[in-house]
């Protein structure tokens, strides 16, 4: 699933500074279960703002709806009444939730309220982290199941570097050495001819990986 | 509500809930300025509670559960612990003060304990001046 | 349905005199949906109960708000009355007037009072009926661990009548009993003991036993668990009500407390044991034998016997000295005060050590250097074995057993137990029992208390065959639920499962026999999909609502 973070409530207030009736949006998919943009958050999101407005002695009218995806036209489409009566729309859901908000209502204006951070799974409650960068060349296969472009801290394809040391990875000695754990699962699926196959080098941008969100709620 | 300090308490009913009983038996005369609302853990108690009692008016926010490790749910002492603080962060970012809402521990005997938050509160919130929220500001 | 409540305000006896109730009523009743207000003076007595009830009946409200004293006095019984009034008991709402306000304040509190109906009256405005149902509980019970504990507890369910089934990893039933020599605080033997609880189990009624057993999935909830057993090369499901965990301990050495290696003549207290037993294998007749206790600062009830147990052993048989040291010897434990003065009378030395005693080997000797704190004098022994303390550490698999069952684990490893609120014998998990040295550091005696409370809480759950429950009280609605999980992960008495609906739709359910009401899941759920009659959002919202207004 995607998984998002919420943005700080400061650069939000600048976004929609000057409004005075918003819609909230949230979306009931993926960054429901990510604790990021689901009714809840909604509410949270909108209870601040209502509290940040009413204290400058500004008005701000907001109504909350939290829709089952926002990334579909027909269900973003059914917000239509509620967006007449507002001046712009701020979305919960993740990128391409507020992209699909934007082109159904284009004259609105649409602010994202989440920052989207990857394609992950939860490590345990209230933490996720990253274990897929949608890289578009899934090699999966061939590295029994886990993906060394996300899970090596390096995204190395053709085996561990020089750091790996007693399974753990030099940049970050608390992580799993991805490429030690695809040669003990292949080991066990008796495939380690595999770690022998070679992949002609990719561009990745320099970027910390794994991400990795953790909740402040409990 | 707004103004005279008003405080919203949301107490457990194992703990929170008879040691506030128990300081009127006693009769230990606390600020009457508080609002019970009882509930059955204070892991119950949810941010947006919290921030929606603020929006309401309310000058400050006890969440009042059992002592550390002697929760009757196990784990909803904690849990409010942390929630209180993540509404303290919420309501910064909001603009409020974060020493308007308070994690008290407290056992089903701790009569004085409660007496005791409720007055502390009290000044605190004397010191601060009331929520710059007027009432309840626009609803949706 | 219109809302039409009934306000029942009680002056306790007229003894809340900084409230002025006519008042208050004259401020209520011009509230909507308000049929009357009305002044009482004793609504706990037998005449104040028979006049709200025929008030009820005749105005045909639905909804009651009293104020009055704290509902943990009075809930109960007005649930019971509205019962008997065939007024759902849910449609109740209760204004703490007595110890919250009028007695916990000096000035007139009419204010506050007025404030705490209001919160009270918004509150009856948006309650629910409740109904209660009879929900069936199988009555077989899974009992796992065969020691001590876990045969006791099989014997007494099966004279109670209830079926019990024993699960024990080992190939032979008896645990400790079947490993030690020499137990105190019994009547008899380890092993008489064990002959003759073994000799029952076969006897008894309605018991089945399976060894060389295990115990791989625990799913469902009280009343109905679906357990996964594997045995020899198969695995099968069974279905049990409810589950007695007494999974023992294991005696180990912690090699941190001593950073001593084990040498011939520096030996565990099973080593002791088993020369003991088997004498042949020891050279010479050791003279002088030093035992060592607590060197990390806990003292433990069990090491205490079993030092106390075997020192005795080789003064009996091989007439050794014996010299103990010690920071603390706990002997609360049965018979452990008589063992301790009968190891003194025989002439077996206890020393008193705070600072940690030094050990050292030479010439196949050990020495052991410590200052005794009553002697105020430093004490250099050299014997011909030490023998070092043993602790109870939990068994092999516990932390997989704790995360199959979703119960917590404490700072030792042993099954999380320590809390006001719940008996010892609890889990957290309604349903699922602890007995026995799987909770730490228990004797027999202590052993057997816990299996009594434990069996007596299975019968509380099972005897009848069924249970009753306020269904629905804490909801998922399946329609909101997205299924994120978190509510199952939070849930502290593990009382939520995921059920499918359909072919491609899984939902949160929560089961009303295993919920305790904490309400922490319709706190934490990202989709707003539980509801919590009593304590629902709108609920709690709308008594802040009334706060000043
Ligand atoms: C050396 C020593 C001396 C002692 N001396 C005394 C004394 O003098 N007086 C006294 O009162 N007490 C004494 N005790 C304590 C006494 O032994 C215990 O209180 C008692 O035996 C505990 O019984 P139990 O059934 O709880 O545990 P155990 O006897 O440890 O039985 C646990 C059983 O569970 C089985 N098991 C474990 N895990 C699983 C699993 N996952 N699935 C299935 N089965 C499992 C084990 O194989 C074992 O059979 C002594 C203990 C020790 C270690
Ligand atoms: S909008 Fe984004 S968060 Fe929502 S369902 Fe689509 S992909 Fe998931
Ligand atoms: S290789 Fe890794 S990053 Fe690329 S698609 Fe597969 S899982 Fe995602
Ligand atoms: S927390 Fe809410 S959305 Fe998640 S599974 Fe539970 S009920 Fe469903
Ligand atoms: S109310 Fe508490 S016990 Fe009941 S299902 Fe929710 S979390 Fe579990």
């Amino acid at each position: 699933m995607i998984v998002a973070e919420r943005k700080p409530l400061e650069e939000i207030k600048e976004m929609i500074a000057g409004y005075k009736r918003i819609l909230i949006v949230g979306c009931g998919t993926c960054v429901t279960i990510c604790w990021a943009g689901g009714e809840k958050e909604v509410g949270i999101l909108s209870s601040q703002l209502r509290l940040a407005f009413g204290k400058d002695g500004n008005e701000l009218l907001t109504s909350e709806v939290t829709i089952e995806r926002q990334c579909e036209r027909e269900m973003v489409e059914e917000l239509r009444d509620k967006v007449q009566e507002v001046e712009a729309i701020l979305s919960l859901g993740c990128g391409a939730g507020v992209q699909t908000i934007a082109e159904v209502f284009e004259e609105t204006p649409v602010y994202p309220a989440l920052n989207t951070k990857f394609v992950g799974m939860p490590e345990r409650e209230g933490v996720w982290v990253e274990t897929c960068r949608a890289c578009g060349d899934c090699l999966l296969g061939e590295t029994g199941g886990i993906c060394p472009v996300v899970r090596c801290a390096k995204g190395l394809l053709n085996g561990p570097c020089g750091g790996t040391k007693r399974g753990k990875c030099e940049v970050d000695p608390e992580k799993d050495c991805a490429w030690t754990l695809i040669y003990r699962r292949l080991e066990k699926q008796g495939r380690l001819d595999l770690m022998r196959k070679y992949y002609p080098p990719r561009n990745f941008q320099a970027v910390t990986r794994p991400g990795k969100v953790e909740a402040l709620q409990a | 509500m707004g103004g005279n300090n008003k405080i919203v308490a949301f107490c457990c009913e194992n703990s929170a809930c008879a040691a506030a009983d128990r300081a009127g038996k006693i009769r230990l005369y606390y600020p009457d300025n508080v609002r019970v609302i009882r509930v059955p853990c204070a892991g119950r108690v949810d941010v947006l509670h919290i921030l929606k009692a603020f929006e309401k008016g309310a000058d400050g926010v006890l969440v009042m559960g059992c002592q550390e490790e002697a929760c009757r749910h196990l784990t909803g002492n904690t849990r409010a612990r942390e929630r209180v603080k993540y509404a303290e962060i919420l309501l910064k970012e909001s603009g409020i003060d974060g020493e308007r809402v308070r994690m008290v521990n407290l056992a089903p005997e701790m009569a004085h304990k409660f007496a005791q938050e409720v007055s502390e509160m009290t000044e605190r919130l004397k010191g601060l001046g009331p929520t710059p929220i007027k009432n309840g500001g626009p609803q949706r | 349905m219109q809302v039409k409540i009934g306000i029942f305000l009680c002056d306790c006896g007229g003894s809340l005199r900084n409230i002025d109730f006519p008042k208050i009523r004259g401020n209520l009743e011009k509230l909507e949906g308000v049929a009357f207000v009305d002044i009482s003076h004793n609504l706990c007595l037998e005449e104040g109960g028979k006049a709200l009830a025929s008030r009820i009946l005749s105005e045909d409200i639905n909804r009651v708000v009293i104020a009055a004293c704290s509902p943990e006095l009075c809930e109960h019984n007005f649930m019971r009355l509205l019962e008997s009034l065939r007024l759902n008991p849910n449609f109740l709402s209760i204004a703490n007037i007595r110890e919250q306000c009028s007695w916990a304040h000096k000035e007139d509190v009419t204010g506050k009072a007025l404030e705490l109906l209001r919160m009270a009256i918004n509150k009856a405005r948006l309650l629910q009926p409740l109904e209660r149902k009879e929900v069936p509980v199988n009555q077989e019970v899974l009992v796992v661990g065969g020691g001590f504990s876990g045969m006791e507890s099989t014997l007494e369910l099966s004279q109670l009548g209830l079926r019990a089934t024993l699960v024990e990893k080992g190939s032979a039933l008896g645990g400790k009993l079947s490993e030690l020599e020499g137990f105190y605080g019994l009547g008899a033997s380890p092993k008489e003991m064990l002959g003759s609880m073994t000799r029952a189990i076969e006897e008894g009624k309605n018991i089945e036993v399976l060894t060389s057993a295990e115990v791989t999935r625990v799913e469902g909830e009280v009343g109905n668990f679906t357990v996964r057993i594997r045995r020899g090369g198969e695995e099968f499901p069974r279905s049990f009500g409810a589950i007695i965990f007494a999974t023992g301990y294991r005696a180990g050495i912690l090699p941190r407390d001593f950073e001593l290696r084990p040498s011939v003549n520096i030996i565990s207290q099973r080593n002791l044991i088993e020369i003991l037993q088997a004498p042949e294998k020891l050279e010479r007749k050791p003279e002088t034998i030093g035992f060592i206790l607590d060197v990390s600062d806990e003292s433990s009830r069990l090491a205490t016997l079993l030092v106390l147990n075997n020192a005795l052993a080789v003064k009996e048989k091989w007439g050794s000295e014996a010299y103990v040291f010690c920071r603390n010897l706990k002997v609360d434990s049965d018979g452990a005060e008589k063992l301790y003065r009968e190891a003194r009378a025989t002439g077996i030395a206890f020393l008193k050590f705070e600072k940690k005693p030094q050990i050292s080997e030479e010439d196949g000797r050990v020495k052991v250097e410590a200052k005794d704190v009553l002697l105020g004098e430093e004490i250099s022994l050299s014997c011909d074995i030490l023998v070092v303390e043993e602790k109870g550490l939990p068994p092999e698999g516990t932390e997989a057993l704790s995360s199959i069952l979703n119960i917590g684990l404490d700072s030792q490893g042993f099954y999380q137990n320590e809390n006001v609120y719940l008996y010892p014998v609890d889990s957290g998990r309604k349903g699922i029992f602890l007995v026995g040295a799987c909770r730490g550091d228990l004797d027999i005696s202590r052993a057997s208390m816990d299996v009594a409370s434990a069996v007596m809480g299975v019968c509380e759950l099972l005897a009848s065959g069924k249970a009753i429950v306020e269904a629905e009280k804490v909801r998922v609605d399946p329609d909101k639920c997205r299924a994120c999980l978190t509510c199952i992960r939070v849930c502290p008495h593990g009382a939520i499962r995921l059920v499918r609906v359909n072919t491609e739709k899984e939902v949160a359910q929560i089961y009303d026999l295993a919920c305790e009401g904490c309400g922490i899941c319709a706190a934490i759920c990202p989709a707003k999909a539980i509801d919590f009659e009593g304590y629902t959002d709108e609920q709690i919202l709308a008594e802040v609502e009334a706060i000043g207004e």
